[in-house]
């Protein structure tokens, strides 16, 4: 890769990134919070050096599995454009260390991949990204930029986007005389499952998922499609409210018609009334699509993605659900080494594309996300290869016209999976038919705010 | 502490000679330093410093904030920390006596030169104790499954209907508690073997001349002399119990509708959100009521012949 | 003992019971050897064999680091807890000295605190000391245990206090008396507290995962929980099936060797010690 103009200029920004560049120099721990009552975050600013000339080691933690060794690879690429700064990739149970490391401050690593959801509740112990990201934020998906920012800081360089689409069966949906071009509206899709479900009396249409967690993941999805999340940037509750309403008055109509199958997400159950043909509609983020791809035997090639419907007409027809992105402890040895990393794999041509584009491990490519920044996501430009499990289908450019209507959302508050305990069970309760909307709501939000908000 | 510290007699000191008497006042402090050097170093600071945070809000940034008993108020007067304690004692209720009894017959039976398949029965019963949990937790899941699990599927060939052993609330601790027999009872076995193997085979010899039934032999020898294995057993297993996370957080996560989560499951969860000043109070409340609980059990199952 | 010969009945259960106990055991193993997706698809069939997940796992964890790591921790920590925690539990059952209850408090109150709760402490002073990824950082912490004490107390309490008092008659020292006297009598207690320390120190993970960053220190089970995470991450990303392949073959590796050391002491463990009872 050629270096961008930026780079070789090597400009500073402002007299914070000045100051966190001297003190990368050695005396970086004397102005990290954690130590100190004051909770001033440290700002990291440009990069002086050039490409050829930048130099250091770092240390990076991941996650591991077939991902680790794709972005090994990709890792590999960086260093070919960055010759003198030696990466350590390590992976680790990140969600059992990285919390209680950056507590510590000791041996903290330069960067690491993390859960959108938890980098909001530790915004103090680590740098701000936001003069970095600055020449990027016009193309970054609103969404990833908006769960990364705190307080009007980012503090994450975005990487995956996962959008929610309509996975459904096309044999199905032809014999019953659906045409999937129409489900336009979540009415739509009510109207095509009972249709479906007067034609094969044994489906039960529509999956709904059975894991308290998952379920309220896939609950922000539809939540996040409407523009909205649990909760706002100022950290308020936005439970009690006509596009939460919205979505429970649905699920309940599917519960009462009989249109939904309870499963929990590809364990033995899900797998088999996805392969039996009890189910025939699974909205669900695009990580989905490795279930006809590896787990699904008898209806592989018979599933294709669509948008998801729209809540309102015209109205968004996708949502995220889930995501990561790369942060740099405020006490990292080499953050400058760590961002141009960062930065090559979600801002630059040939990092992201060695991320999503094929690979040894994949050989046709990533196809369980797409990039958060948007000069990626070029429908004519596929990253990755149309999928045979999916009867040929082009995912790439149903999944990046989706993601391109994804609204922004907010940060995710760090009690978030704690919230699970009330909300997740309460939405199980309504997807069972023992539970009201309304009760959902009031039941759940009084929880949350006693239990989490008033404590955090 | 008396209670536990008398079930022991004192070493009678008097029959020393004089030039001992010095000597044995000073050995046990030095028996006993090693723990305490130990403690000093690596015990006083986490625990000082976890006391200390049990009085404030901190999330692991910034300053914290002095709450004063607000977050022992806090945990008094939630349903969920009260929910917690009552599924830890359901599953305590459902764990410890059987493992006590079952411990207590596979010790007997383990030990017995006789049996055949000995071996064969040691490895089965003390392997589970040896294996990895997160691995095995899986397992549970597998067999467990409400549709297509091993159990159920043995159920309906004897004609009984499916049984959500891990989806409904009425279930999901039992089948937890299982996992975790499963997992501990070659932990008891050992802890009682050595209680049993302690107990000399002169007295049987004598007990079996004096005529007394196998039977008698083991209620009125057998068990008498495993008392103190017991009650170490009942103290180190209610511990367990109510400390008990992993199972849940793997297995259930802590569901059917917060059926498992257990008062180690909800402090976990305290932790894991980085509401570590709650966390903080909620274990010393856990040590409270958990030394209470030990100190029933060791009163209950105190040999006879010793008096506080 | 009374050792009667068990009836048909009694048998017939036991094989039950014991196949009960050892099916999960057997299904980790034999799934290991499946392919990847099936331990999903079609869990309880035995598939077609592959070591596939053997393979992948070797390639992608540093799991003879992790034996290596925790082969030592067990030596030194072992060591420590097998010759300081009988001492302390002996001077707690046979010696009454000015303050022994409250000292032996001290002790339960360290063995009824939550570890969850002392991590971050520990952590910080662990950081303050420089200790973070370092070997004593795994060994010392937790080196003289309250749990072993505890169980040698009880252990040693059962002997009755004549049997001290004649060796110091014989002009033994104090520690010549527990070496000599006390030692041998508790030899069944002994092996249990050389069972259940292997099996804690081996098993253990929530401290060794926090305390420890970097690759070369890195124990068995912060391997195994490195592959865990992905599995107990509810299965969000593409490779929840491979990364179950690989876990249950690292799982299955390290509980081999715990295995192999009941299968070849259980005979000394329990046999050995009965014939020296039946002597006494």
């Amino acid at each position: 890769m050629t270096p961008s103009p930026m780079d070789r200029r090597g400009f500073l920004k402002g007299a914070l990134g000045a100051g966190a560049l001297a003190a990368a120099g050695g005396a970086l721990t004397a102005c990290a919070p954690g130590t100190g009552g004051a909770a001033a975050p440290s700002r990291l600013g440009k990069p002086s050096a050039s490409a050829s000339s930048v130099k250091g080691e770092i240390t990076v933690w991941n996650r591991s599995g077939d991902l680790f060794k794709v972005f090994d690879a990709a890792i590999a690429k960086f260093r070919e454009a960055y010759p003198g700064v030696k990466v350590d990739h390590m992976a680790v149970d990140i969600d059992a260390k990285l919390a209680d490391t950056l507590i510590s401050g000791t041996d903290v690593p330069d960067g690491s991949f993390w859960d959108d959801a938890k980098i909001g509740g530790q915004a103090e112990h680590l740098y701000d990204l936001s003069d970095l990201i600055a020449p990027y934020r016009d193309r970054i998906a609103p969404y990833k930029l908006s769960v990364n920012t705190v307080a009007g800081k980012i503090y994450g360089v975005p990487w995956d986007l996962d959008p929610g689409l309509l996975w459904y069966r096309e044999d199905i949906l032809q014999e019953a005389g659906v045409d999937p071009a129409g489900l336009a509206t979540y009415d739509d899709l009510l109207t095509a499952a009972r249709t479906v479900r007067d034609k094969f009396p044994k489906t039960k249409p529509i999956h709904l998922d059975k894991s308290p967690f998952l379920g309220q993941l896939w609950l922000e999805m539809l939540a996040n499609q409407q523009g909205t999340s649990l909760t706002d940037a100022q950290g308020r509750l936005r439970l009690d409210s006509a596009e939460y309403r919205r979505i429970f008055t649905w699920i309940q109509t599917v519960v009462k018609d009989g249109l939904a199958t309870r499963a929990p997400y590809l364990e033995p159950a899900d797998v088999n009334t996805l392969d039996g043909g009890q189910q025939v509609f699974v909205p669900w983020a695009i990580w989905w699509s490795f279930a006809p791809q590896q787990l699904l035997k008898a209806t592989t090639g018979k599933w294709r993605a669509a948008p998801l419907p729209a809540w309102t007409p015209g109205g968004p027809r996708s949502g995220a659900m889930g995501g990561s992105s790369f942060v740099i402890p405020a006490k990292a040895k080499n953050p400058e080494q760590a961002w141009l990393l960062y930065e090559f794999l979600c801002f630059k041509e040939p990092g992201y594309s060695a991320l999503y584009g094929p690979s040894s491990v994949y050989p046709g490519g990533l196809s369980t996300s797409v990039p958060s920044f948007t000069p990626a996501l070029d429908p004519a430009k596929p990253l990755f290869q149309p999928i045979d499990a999916l009867g040929g289908q082009d995912l790439w450019k149903v999944a990046v016209e989706a993601a391109a209507t994804i609204p922004a959302a907010a940060p995710i508050p760090a009690w978030w999976a704690k919230s699970v305990d009330y909300l997740g069970d309460n939405l199980q309760r309504l997807m069972d038919g023992t539970m009201a909307p309304d009760d959902v709501i009031g039941e759940s939000a009084a929880k949350i705010q006693r239990n989490l908000i008033d404590r955090s | 502490m008396p209670a536990l510290t008398t079930m022991a007699r004192p070493g009678r000191a008097t029959a020393a000679r004089p030039g001992q008497r010095r000597r044995i006042r000073l050995s046990p402090y030095l028996f006993i330093a090693p723990f305490f050097l130990v403690f000093a170093a690596f015990g006083i600071y986490p625990l000082v410093f976890a006391l200390q945070l049990s009085f404030t809000r901190w999330h692991g940034a910034g300053a914290a904030t002095w709450v004063g008993l607000g977050n022992y108020a806090y945990l008094l007067t939630s349903q969920e920390f009260w929910a917690s304690l009552g599924n830890s004692a359901v599953m305590w209720l459902l764990i410890v006596p059987v493992q006590i009894v079952a411990g207590l017959a596979g010790a007997v039976l383990l030990a017995n030169a006789r049996l055949r398949l000995r071996g064969l029965f040691r490895v089965a019963f003390l392997a589970p104790f040896v294996t990895p949990l997160v691995a095995m937790a899986q397992v549970w899941i597998v067999v467990f499954d409400q549709d297509y699990g091993l159990v159920n599927h043995l159920l309906n060939l004897v004609g009984l209907p499916d049984v959500g052993w891990l989806t409904s609330t009425a279930w999901s601790k039992p089948t937890l508690a299982l996992l975790f027999l499963w997992k501990t009872t070659g932990f008891a076995i050992i802890i009682l073997l050595a209680g049993l193997q302690a107990v000399p085979a002169s007295v049987y010899e004598a007990a079996a001349i004096d005529g007394a039934s196998r039977r008698r032999q083991f209620w009125s020898l057998t068990v008498p002399l495993v008392r103190r294995s017991m009650a170490f057993l009942v103290v180190v297993q209610t511990l367990a119990v109510f400390q008990m996370f992993a199972e849940p957080f793997v297995v259930t996560e802590g569901g059917p509708y917060g059926s498992t989560t257990t008062a180690g499951l909800y402090l976990y969860d305290h932790i894991a959100a980085s509401d570590l000043g709650t966390g903080a109070a909620n274990s010393f409340l856990l040590v409270l009521l958990v030394f209470g609980l030990s100190l029933g059990a060791v009163r209950l199952l105190r040999p006879k012949d010793e008096v506080s | 003992m009374n050792q009667t010969r068990p009836g048909p009945v009694q048998y017939a259960l036991l094989v039950v019971l014991a196949a009960a106990f050892l099916y999960p055991i057997w299904w980790a193993v034999s799934s290991s050897l499946k392919p990847a997706a099936e331990i999903i698809t079609d869990p309880l069939s035995v598939g077609s064999l592959t070591l596939d997940n053997y393979r992948a796992m070797f390639a992608d964890v540093p799991i003879g680091t992790g034996f290596a790591n925790t082969a030592l921790v067990l030596a030194v920590k072992g060591a420590m807890t097998m010759f300081f925690c009988p001492l302390a539990g002996y001077a707690f059952a046979k010696y009454a000295f000015p303050g022994k209850n409250v000292l032996f408090g001290v002790v339960l109150l360290t063995l009824m605190l939550p570890t969850l709760v002392l991590i971050i402490p520990l952590l910080l002073e662990m950081s303050t000391l420089g200790w973070v990824n370092t070997y004593q950082a795994l060994i010392l912490p937790g080196s003289v245990d309250a749990f072993s004490i505890f169980w040698m107390r009880q252990t040693i309490a059962a002997i009755p206090d004549e049997l001290i008092d004649a060796g110091r008659v014989d002009g033994a020292s104090e520690f010549g008396v527990f070496a000599r006297v006390v030692l041998p009598v508790i030899r069944p207690g002994l092996a249990a507290l050389a069972v259940l320390t292997t099996m804690n120190i081996y098993n253990d993970f929530v401290w060794p995962v926090v305390a420890v960053n970097d690759t070369a220190h890195q124990t068995l089970q912060v391997v195994l929980s490195t592959l865990a995470q992905n599995v107990t991450g509810n299965r969000i990303g593409a490779d929840f099936a491979t990364v179950w392949g690989e876990l249950l073959a690292a799982g299955s590796i390290a509980m081999l060797p715990l295995l192999v050391i009941f299968v070849l002491l259980q005979r000394h463990f329990i046999n050995g010690i009965l014939a020296g009872s039946v002597k006494g």
